[in-house]
């Protein structure tokens, strides 16, 4: 894959998205920090280990595809693109700025390297089904990833499409639930219970895996023997944490969208990330 | 062997055969289908001649919306369908989402329009599909009349590289065109010419409209009828125009009298050439099962209320 795995630099390199992924946020005044954060590790491990692309050529036809169901999480996103060379790191502080290309929530018109338009949840594992029965249709070998929210698995159209690809042996279907085990109105265990979460998506006729969101060699196992499955597509349920790194929003259900009216909410929010020591890749006033 | 006219098949068969004959010249092709395969026609004319670009997702439209938006943006053009109210007002947010402001290329066609869905009943009456769809950014609206015109419709929609809605009534209609007629969305089509009355028409009614505009001619009355087959975008120029001429409109459609063909054409006038208009439709209410007839006379489209209207002119 594009670059070997260097566990000092892949920790050096959580950190720093984390520290870009909370000044951008709280920069534009407000956000979706912790979905965000929670998908780190999981995001660098696709962009640099697994998935085929070429960032020169975002739409080439042999790419590996990422549809983020959860579109809030795009500045996560977004700073893996600029990182592997899709846009310009300096264009990351443009998030949710008047005439950005960088909005809130994932826009495939807006941004090179976004495969899908998300943020309406529940509709991406539909597209992400379209993705991979053009695959089949068309006798490409690419992976179609797609990662769908805790909260968003309320969502009906998620089991609609669960149906379709367990019935259609979807093995070119790699999904993954960030379970964080928050949603906005609070603990998903306490607004609507996901659970038994592994044993619905058996039911619905998927090979279900289950990994630490935040470890690197597990991260990786799972990933690419859900991507070695044949006979059917693969669920792999990542155990997360909200907004992981910064100390004063993990686990909260206030992290979801964070507000940062000042200076002092500002300094609230970076101040608690656990590492700091980073240079920010755009110039700041 | 001779092939069946056009206009002696039901409009589902003609659909069928035609996304066929696209498909045949055309791999990008592909037919989603939510357990209405039958219904709309694909199943068995599109499914057995293309089985590995026929995908049915079972009851689950919404699903297949974001399955077609997935097949549209690689580059498919796939056609999805199923009873108007489940194409469009069940599905809304997602066609809203993953189709047009995605700029997904996909083709939503909802069958058995309005009252033509007769023993369904109110649950499957759907008289707002033309307001609702005509209300979203990034989406043509078009309501073809009879077999030629679904055709050329359907033709154009495929080489449209954007998201497109259409009405297609399933069974057999009336003849109104002939293989020589010209799908053009920015173009109505003025089916007859007078000074007297402008009357506008779509989809199902259209064949009323020109029986009334028939005998309204017996009678000494001139009417000017256009039909517009795209209800968006909307041939503002050839309204205006006949409004000019006679200075009275009716509209006439298989819809809601709100938001529809008619709220277009009162949108228009309103702002470009104040007159008075006429909307025949149904009046804020839901459907019922009944027949087509029982239907027309109590909302006020049959031929008869036509020309009443027109008359008032």
């Amino acid at each position: 894959m594009a670059e070997d795995f260097d566990r000092e630099e892949f920790d050096r390199l959580a950190g720093e998205f984390r520290y870009v992924i909370t000044d951008m946020i709280c920069r534009s005044g407000s956000g979706h920090l912790g979905g965000s954060l929670s998908l780190v590790e999981i995001i660098i491990t696709l962009y640099r280990r697994v998935m085929n692309l070429d960032p020169a050529n975002p739409k080439w036809e042999g790419r590996d595809r990422l549809v983020l169901s959860k579109g809030h999480a795009g500045p996560v996103l977004y700073v893996a693109l600029a990182y592997q060379g899709f846009f310009p790191r300096a264009e990351l502080k443009t998030l949710n700025a008047d005439g950005t290309r960088l909005p809130s929530h994932a826009d495939r018109l807006q941004t090179p390297g976004i495969d899908m338009t998300a943020g309406s949840l529940g509709q991406g594992l539909s597209a992400a089904c379209g993705f991979a029965m053009a695959g089949r249709i068309r006798r490409r070998e690419h992976t179609v990833f797609c990662i769908i929210g805790d909260g968003e698995s309320d969502e009906g159209m998620i089991w609609e499409a669960a149906m379709f690809a367990g019935h259609n042996s979807l093995d070119n279907l790699v999904a993954i639930t960030d379970y964080n085990r928050l949603q906005i109105d609070g603990f998903t265990d306490e607004v609507v219970t996901l659970e038994p979460l592994a044993d619905k998506w058996r039911a619905f006729n998927w090979e279900v895996m289950e990994m630490d969101g935040h470890d690197w060699d597990d991260i990786y196992a799972t990933i690419t023997a859900a991507q070695a499955v044949r006979g059917r597509p693969t669920m792999i349920i990542a155990h997360t944490t909200k907004a992981r790194g910064c100390t004063v929003a993990e686990n909260l259900p206030e992290s979801h969208n964070i507000k940062v009216p000042d200076e002092a909410a500002f300094e609230k929010y970076i101040c608690a990330l656990t590492c700091r020591d980073y240079e920010l890749p755009y110039e700041v006033d | 062997m001779a092939e069946t006219p056009l206009h002696e098949l039901e409009l589902r068969k003609v659909y069928a055969q035609t996304l066929v004959e696209l498909a045949d010249g055309n791999p990008e092709i592909v037919v989603v289908e939510a357990d209405l395969g039958k219904a709309s026609g694909t199943i068995p004319t599109f499914s057995e001649a293309h089985p590995e670009r026929f995908i049915d997702v079972g009851v689950a439209e919404a699903n297949m919306i974001g399955i077609g938006a997935g097949l549209a943006v690689d580059g498919f053009v796939p056609f999805c369908a199923s009873f108007t109210p489940f194409a469009t007002r069940r599905v809304y947010d997602a066609i809203t989402i993953s189709v047009a402001y995605a700029d997904a290329n996909v083709k939503i066609v909802g069958t058995a329009p309005g009252i033509t869905t007769g023993p369904n009943g109110g649950t499957h009456m759907c008289f707002q599909d033309l307001a609702i769809m005509r209300a979203m950014p990034n989406m043509c609206v078009f309501a073809p009349c009879d077999a030629y015109e679904l055709a050329a419709c359907v033709r154009w929609m495929a080489d449209w590289d954007h998201p497109a809605y259409m009405q297609m009534i399933r069974m057999v209609q009336p003849q109104v065109f002939d293989e020589s007629y010209l799908f053009d969305p920015q173009r109505a089509v003025h089916l007859r010419r007078g000074g007297d009355v402008t009357l506008v028409s779509t989809g199902w009614m259209t064949p009323f409209a020109i029986e009334a505009a028939e005998q309204l001619a017996a009678e000494g009355v001139a009417v000017d009828h256009l039909h517009y087959v795209s209800v968006k975008p909307l041939d503002e120029e050839s309204l205006v125009e006949s409004a000019r001429r006679t200075g009275y409109v009716v509209t006439v459609e298989n819809q809601s009298v709100i938001g529809g063909l008619g709220g277009a054409v009162c949108e228009v006038l309103s702002e470009k050439l104040p007159t008075r208009v006429t909307r025949l439709g149904v009046h804020d209410q839901f459907g019922e099962v009944a027949t087509e007839e029982y239907l027309l006379n109590k909302h006020g489209l049959s031929v008869e209320h036509i020309k009443q209207a027109c008359r008032e002119g």
